[in-house]
């Protein structure tokens, strides 16, 4: 079942003298339960794309209907509504409200929501040992190191069971280690929660976690790799290859 | 693009960006451009005439003068911050500290100046409606002319030429003291004062609140009589100042954050979009502006306080001015009375003429009274209490029995210094022996002319029968006080009041040796005086009211500016602009709010205790002014939530 389905999106910024076109009528399905990455180089439109899927940006023409709902003729307060619901995100920069505790940034979601106390407490454990970060759930953002900063900014994205979880570059400002540890725990949630995840990355490493990758060049999509039953390693070899190609650099490994 | 290209750029954008600043320019140097108009203007050397008026006025000038300097500069502090990455980047491409010193010192007098001269221009234009104001206030007939004052203009230019060259040196030892890495860092440096709250910080604020109430609970005593040399007095009240002061502070910078922490545990982490935006920004953001808020609330409640008194003053002038005369005309000459009425005769002014007899005798009040001070420091006996004594038949709805006591004009600052006991009786003494009387009650309108209370002291009134057997075995020993002045009080009051000002003219023509009163001429004298202070006071307090307010605002605005990520990652989350507003609306109430409820509490302790003084009546006056300051207050809160309603708009 397709969770997502975007058709001919187009996106052009500018006034009529200096029109830019970003996106250049792109399709694309994401089914329930995908780890979808999109990579591109820099000013290909990944950024964009993920603004405009995640309704926080406007498209200029096309449609996009997430979970069957259409979503490009909603107004902003429906807008806010559908985000509050179905969309989870995670950013490169966490995002966190500094003058938050890691519990209180993490439940936020939930407050929204008006889901009760209880349940509150529940699943915020939950997810907190699932993401190794329960014993910080007192301290503020400005105690704790960034990669426990995006774990934390991963669990406000997963708590209230979003339809799709939308990541922007979520290991761009992490340490190999901590990037690893991140990707793998997103990975686990994908399998246990059956959550959808769209990232944005240009790191390969990241990308060869995923189950799907878009390859997006110049506003459109330029070629799709799928993981199957390929191990890691191998998939990671195809996506250097891959992009090596899109780069128009050929690459040796 | 040369320099000149760029500082036009910037002076542009700058416009646009710092509206307020050029309006809280313009509006200081119209305000104090208006005062100085008057301050030079001849009408008012007839109404300030005495050089009390004069002196009051100059030094009214002298401090706001301060306080649109500390206001500019504070103001000025705020936007050169703010402009710290423009800074950094034009020494980074090489420009010399000097240079953007140059640039920064070109754009500021072109924005200085040309708000000031639409500030004078404006101050021009106002000058007469303030003056306008103020004769009302002191009751001048005379029309308030438009005049534009050269003097005014030069001491404006000068004044404001002073203050500008006080911000270009701050802002020259601002851009020195950077380097391009700390300008660059000068917006984050705030991010970083989150940290838990700690043990310290709750002793901090229990003190804080310790503190306050310890001042209230003092002044409170101030004027019980428990403190009475002068040096005592002072004393308490430099120690009711720090208390006070200090335990604001102390407030700011760890009760908030204390209340505010309270709260959030007892949320359990789950906090709803309007506690987010409001109670964990105020919990941070007040500990850091602590110092800025303890000197707005304390000024404020200053400014508040005396503009409490001075109405207190104003309002009650009518009052007391009956209270000392007690008719149109009264004396306690029966050969004045006489002049008078025989002039009313010749020019047929209809009047009425009643004539009263004060007695003086002792009472023992043990029942009836208990101080709350030492007896032996206040000097006084409740065994033996002088008392003036009347008739009820001259006390118009008052009906007392032989064997009962009414006392009339009890002042209010007794309250302090001793509690009355209802159901009790008192001991009437005279020569021949003693009565027992059941008091009935008292109030706080005295029924006999100021000179005869002994500077204030109730009056005790008695039944006809019983005053004419205390007459009769008077103890003339205690009558010496009134007896050189005589002890009837004559009150004549025109039938018609069109007469008073025909009766005044009269009253006016004569020589009175005596102490003989008309009501309106005393009224008069009082008003001007007292409608002179109530304007100075009222203008200082507007102007303080309009800097603080703007201060809060700007200071409001850069945390807007600040907290903005924290509303795009909100309404990433789903919160719609509507729900952050009302989150928003919650921290504009507690930002102006908590500074604003500080100053109105400390001046209403401050008010409460000593008003007594100025007055007659402390509640309606002071609530007006309250009532009238949270008003205008208020404004600059509605305000910040339109610019925040901005921001909220432009964070996605």
């Amino acid at each position: 079942m397709n969770i997502l389905e975007a058709h001919k999106i187009h996106k052009t910024y500018g006034s009529r003298g200096n029109k830019q076109e970003v996106l250049k009528g792109l399709d694309l399905h994401i089914k329930q339960g995908e780890f979808v990455s999109i990579m591109g180089a820099s000013g290909s439109g990944k950024t964009t794309l993920l603004n405009i899927l995640s309704t926080i940006d406007h498209l200029s023409s096309g449609s996009i209907s997430i979970e069957g709902k259409e979503m490009t003729k909603m107004k902003e307060r429906q807008l806010a509504e559908f985000r509050k619901h179905y969309l989870g995100f995670i950013f490169q920069d966490y995002n966190l409200l500094d003058t938050l505790t890691v519990k209180e940034n993490i439940l936020l979601p939930l407050s929204i929501k008006k889901v009760s106390r209880t349940e509150a407490n529940k699943r915020f454990s939950d997810i907190a040992t699932e993401l190794g970060i329960e014993e910080l759930a007192n301290k503020y953002p400005s105690e704790i190191s960034g990669g426990q900063k995006q774990r934390t900014s991963a669990a406000r994205a997963f708590i209230h069971e979003p339809s799709i979880i939308f990541a922007d570059e979520p290991t761009g400002a992490l340490d190999s280690k901590a990037a690893s540890d991140l990707l793998n725990k997103l990975t686990r949630l994908n399998e246990t929660r059956k959550s959808t995840i769209i990232m944005v990355t240009h790191d390969p490493v990241a990308a060869s976690y995923c189950s799907r990758v878009i390859f997006i060049k110049d506003g459109r999509i330029y070629t799709q790799l799928n993981k199957g039953d390929e191990k890691r390693q191998d998939f990671f070899k195809d996506i250097m290859k891959t992009q090596a190609i899109l780069g128009g650099v050929q690459n040796e490994h | 693009m040369n320099i000149n290209l760029l500082i036009w750029r910037n002076l542009k954008k700058n416009l646009k960006n710092y509206y307020l600043y050029v309006f809280a320019l313009a509006f200081s140097s119209s305000l104090y451009f208006a005062f100085v108009t008057l301050q030079y203007d001849p009408a008012l050397d007839e109404a300030s005439g005495t050089i009390k008026g004069a002196a009051a006025i100059r030094a009214a000038s002298v401090l706001l003068i301060v306080i649109v300097a500390v206001f500019l500069l504070f103001a000025n502090n705020l936007f050169i911050k703010r402009r710290g990455q423009e800074i950094g980047l034009f020494q980074l491409i090489g420009m010399t500290k000097g240079q953007i010193f140059r640039i920064l010192t070109i754009e500021n007098f072109l924005l200085y100046f040309g708000s000031l001269f639409i500030g004078i221009f404006l101050g021009f234009l106002c000058s007469r409606f303030v003056l306008m104001i103020l004769f009302k206030l002191i009751s001048m007939d005379e029309l308030a002319e438009l005049q534009f004052s050269t003097q005014a203009l030069v001491q404006t230019l000068i004044v404001f030429a002073a203050i500008y060259l006080l911000i270009m040196a701050n802002n020259l030892f601002f851009i020195h003291r950077q380097s391009i890495l700390s300008l660059f860092k000068v917006k984050a440096t705030t991010e970083s004062t989150v940290k838990r709250v700690t043990i310290v910080e709750i002793i901090i604020g229990i003190l804080g609140i310790a503190f306050i109430l310890t001042g209230y609970y003092v002044s409170s005593r101030l004027f019980s009589g428990d403190f009475t040399s002068i040096n005592e007095l002072f004393i308490v009240m430099i120690f009711i100042l720090g208390s006070v002061i200090v335990g604001t502070y102390l407030f700011f910078r760890g009760s908030i954050t204390f209340l505010g922490n309270v709260i959030r545990k007892g949320k359990g982490g789950y906090l709803s979009i309007t506690d987010v935006m409001s109670l964990s920004s105020i919990m941070f953001r007040m500990k850091s502006n602590a110092l800025l808020l303890t000197v707005i609330s304390t000024v404020s409640a200053l400014a508040i306080g005396l503009l409490s008194l001075s109405y207190i003053q104003y309002y009650s002038a009518e009052k007391s001015a009956f209270e000392r005369v007690q008719a149109d005309f009264s004396t306690n000459s029966e050969k004045e009375a006489n002049m008078l009425t025989e002039a009313f005769n010749d020019h047929n002014i209809a009047y009425t003429e009643e004539t009263m007899e004060v007695l003086v005798t002792t009472f023992n009040m043990i029942d009836l009274i208990e101080l709350t001070v030492d007896p032996e420091l206040a000097e006084v006996d409740v065994k033996k209490m002088e008392s003036t004594v009347v008739s009820d038949k001259f006390v118009e709805g008052l009906d007392v029995l032989p064997n009962e006591v009414f006392f009339a004009g009890w002042p209010a600052m007794y309250d302090s210094l001793m509690k009355v006991k209802h159901d009790s009786s008192i001991v009437m003494h005279t020569t021949a022996k003693e009565y027992k009387l059941d008091f009935i009650g008292l109030n706080d309108e005295p029924v006999i002319p100021f000179y005869f209370t002994n500077g204030g002291s109730p009056t005790a009134v008695v039944d006809d029968t019983l005053y004419k057997q205390l007459q009769n075995e008077l103890n003339a020993d205690l009558q010496l006080n009134l007896q050189d002045q005589g002890n009837h009080f004559y009150k004549i009051n025109l039938q018609n009041t069109g007469d008073i000002e025909k009766a005044n003219n009269l009253y006016e023509t004569m020589d009175f040796a005596h102490n003989t009163w008309s009501l309106q001429l005393e009224f008069e004298g009082v008003k001007i005086f007292i409608g002179l202070t109530l304007f100075i006071t009222g203008f200082l307090g507007l102007t303080f009211l309009i800097t603080s307010g703007c201060i809060i605002y700007f200071k409001q605005m850069d945390e807007g500016e600040e907290e903005k990520n924290g509303y795009t990652i909100l309404r990433k989350l789903g919160y719609t602009q509507n729900d952050l507003l009302k989150g928003i609306c919650v921290k504009q109430f507690f930002t102006f709010g908590i500074p604003l409820v500080l100053s109105l509490s400390h001046s209403y302790f401050a008010v409460k205790s000593g008003w007594f003084l100025f007055g007659t009546e402390m509640m309606t006056p002071t609530i007006i002014v309250m009532v009238i300051y949270t008003v205008l207050y208020s404004i600059f809160g509605l305000l910040a939530i339109l610019h925040y309603k901005k921001v909220i708009k432009d964070a996605l």
